[in-house]
């Protein structure tokens, strides 16, 4: 039994198929790339494991249990929680309160308990806490912890909301081009994050533009053209493949 | 958002001055019997007070970014309640009473877990129409409500407590001190959801409801919660005005009253849970009472009017008149307006 696996999976809007016929497998721990060029369902496919689309055909289950069509706060329950292309955050919040509101999973104590700030929310309060501002030191935005999420530049943003995903205790992290806008100092600072978050147990699904990134981090790579998987293998290997090559660069005419 | 991190920073004047503010209307709204007895103020002030629970209700269930346009079917159930219960069934006032905001939270819970399945706009446009069936409902059902003739009302009865003799019928001081401790009630609840955990659900539901859902938040079972509060301690509202006066007929809670609901909260200033509406409403209502005396018919709806929309033109953005001494202080004194979010003044390396 695979860890995440995907059966099939089709996705059409209207009759366009923006993902066509995907099977894989996500084995636990490993980093797996997902690329291919503009279009070709790479969002997409994060969509629908997050259980923002559902998916026309096909199933996709995690830990052997069916969550194709699930509401996306049970995905995210069960432990696999994403990020977003572009900086989808709360703008007005500080970062610590909208890092304490993602991290509502972590409590134990129901909402009453909360709403009466018992003697032992309060401890469990003070873990989550702690927690925050580990995660918040991890990915250097510690800061910035008392600063809205709107003044942070672009960089800190991403990786904002990387930090907000976190917060969720995800099982497997689903990462939508956590690079974007990036020079090339800031996109290793990211990988060199992305390899401490693996290390911590966390399983990671990255759709990247950026090889050198995918080349760093990636242990697997699966290619994506037109919504259908064309590859599926180690990184260095793919890049030298020719359906790879013709997908991102065209033929060669003679 | 309302900081619940209080335990986190030690000591922050900004959480602490809500307290002190607080407390000081509550002891001046508890003084005032003993100034004045007069009818017309206390019963200015019962009514403001009702409104304000009402206004109240609107404002959380806008805290999870829904707009709801029925209240004012809440406050029908709470008051039809209460008096089916206590007058024609003749079961104790008290226990009609509490009935009535279960009875309101219970339909409240059982319409919201239908009608929030769709947000925004569509969900408003579904509560204004509950406030109309409602009122159909009440003129209808002539077996139960009396049709339009409306039903009695009855106030509760007298409680002896040794010394102290209250007596509802002889003038309105217990009808006062029975809403004053309903808005208490309410505001304390308001506020202290607003403070804890359940605020920042609520805040980030609003702020961003796509990452809200993707962070493990349950929207529909937190849009629910504030809809059934929201609905509970309406009823209680309607339950008091009812039995204030005496009567209950399907004209007292229609469209208008719903959306006086909504003018009230946005007057008083959206951005504040608790203070805002019941600033909002007492200034709305009594202003509605005071402009209903002018000898010109239909001038005082004008004017009504045209203090919603000066508000609106002057302090938008659901700031509201809460937000009015701020703006005249910054106005004096200029330098406030430096004053800024630690960290926020800090420059960017």
């Amino acid at each position: 039994m695979a860890f995440l696996e995907l059966n099939d999976v089709t996705k059409l809007f209207g009759k366009l198929a923006a993902v066509e016929d995907i099977s894989f497998k996500v084995e636990q721990g490993e980093v797996l790339g997902i690329v291919g060029p503009n279009g070709s369902g790479k969002t997409t496919l994060i969509n629908l494991i997050s259980g923002y689309y559902k998916p026309t055909r096909g199933t996709i289950s995690f830990m052997g249990k069916n969550i194709s069509g699930l509401r996306p706060d049970k995905i995210v329950k069960l432990g696999l929680v994403r990020t977003f292309q572009s900086n989808v955050l709360y703008e007005k919040a500080t970062l610590i309160e909208s890092m304490l509101v993602s991290s509502h999973l972590q409590y134990k104590k129901n909402d009453f308990e909360a709403f009466l700030e018992t003697k032992s929310y309060k401890d469990e309060h003070e873990k989550v806490v702690g927690n925050v501002l580990q995660t918040l030191q991890l990915l250097d935005l510690f800061n910035e912890t008392f600063r809205p999420a709107s003044v942070l530049s672009h960089g800190y943003q991403r990786m904002l909301g990387i930090a907000l995903a976190l917060a969720a205790n995800p099982k497997v992290l689903l990462l939508d081009e956590p690079t974007t806008g990036m020079n090339y100092e800031e996109a290793q600072f990211v990988v060199e994050n992305i390899k401490r978050i693996n290390e911590q147990g966390i399983t990671i699904l990255l759709i990247e533009h950026n090889m050198k990134v995918l080349l760093d981090v990636a242990t697997r790579v699966i290619v994506l053209s037109f919504g259908c998987k064309i590859a599926d293998g180690n990184p260095h290997e793919m890049m030298n493949k020719p359906e790879v090559i013709e997908a991102y660069l065209g033929t060669e005419t003679v | 958002m309302n900081v619940w991190l209080n335990r986190f920073r030690t000591f922050d004047w900004r959480n602490t001055w809500p307290k002190v503010v607080a407390a000081v209307p509550v002891i001046i709204f508890l003084l005032i019997p003993v100034f004045t007895q007069g009818e017309i103020v206390l019963n200015m002030l019962i009514l403001s007070g009702i409104w304000a629970v009402a206004a109240l209700g609107f404002t959380l269930i806008l805290r999870t970014g829904q707009f709801s346009l029925g209240q004012a079917a809440f406050m029908a159930i709470g008051g039809y309640t209460s008096a089916i219960l206590s007058v024609v069934l003749g079961w104790p006032w008290w226990v009609a009473f509490l009935l009535s905001g279960i009875v309101s939270g219970i339909v409240a819970m059982g319409i919201g877990a239908v009608v929030l399945r769709v947000g925004g706009i569509y969900f408003s446009i579904i509560t204004l129409s509950l406030t109309e069936v409602i009122r159909i409902i009440a003129q209808q059902w002539e077996p139960v409500t009396h049709g339009s003739r409306g039903l009695i009302a009855n106030p509760p009865p007298n409680i002896d407590l040794g010394p102290l003799h209250i007596n509802f019928m002889a003038n309105s001081i217990p009808f006062y001190y029975l809403t004053l401790l309903l808005v208490i009630i309410t505001g304390l609840v308001f506020w202290r959801v607003g403070k804890t955990r359940m605020g920042g659900t609520f805040f980030a539901m609003a702020a961003n409801q796509t990452l809200a859902e993707h962070e493990g938040i349950h929207l529909m079972k937190y849009r629910v919660i504030a809809f059934t509060l929201a609905g509970v301690f309406t009823g209680f509202a309607g339950a008091i005005y009812a039995n204030y006066l005496t009567v209950i007929s399907p004209l007292i809670f229609g469209l208008w009253q719903s959306i006086q609901i909504m003018m009230m909260s946005i007057v008083g200033g959206m951005s504040s849970l608790v203070a805002g509406p019941i600033i909002g409403s007492t200034v709305l209502y009594v202003l509605g009472i005071q402009l209903a005396q002018l000898p010109i018919y239909g001038i005082s709806q004008l004017l009504y009017g045209a203090v919603v929309v000066l508000v609106l033109i002057f302090l938008p953005k659901g700031t509201g008149l809460i937000d009015l001494w701020p703006r005249i202080w910054r106005k004096i004194y200029k330098e406030v307006e430096d004053y800024e979010i630690p960290g926020e003044a800090r420059q960017e390396d």
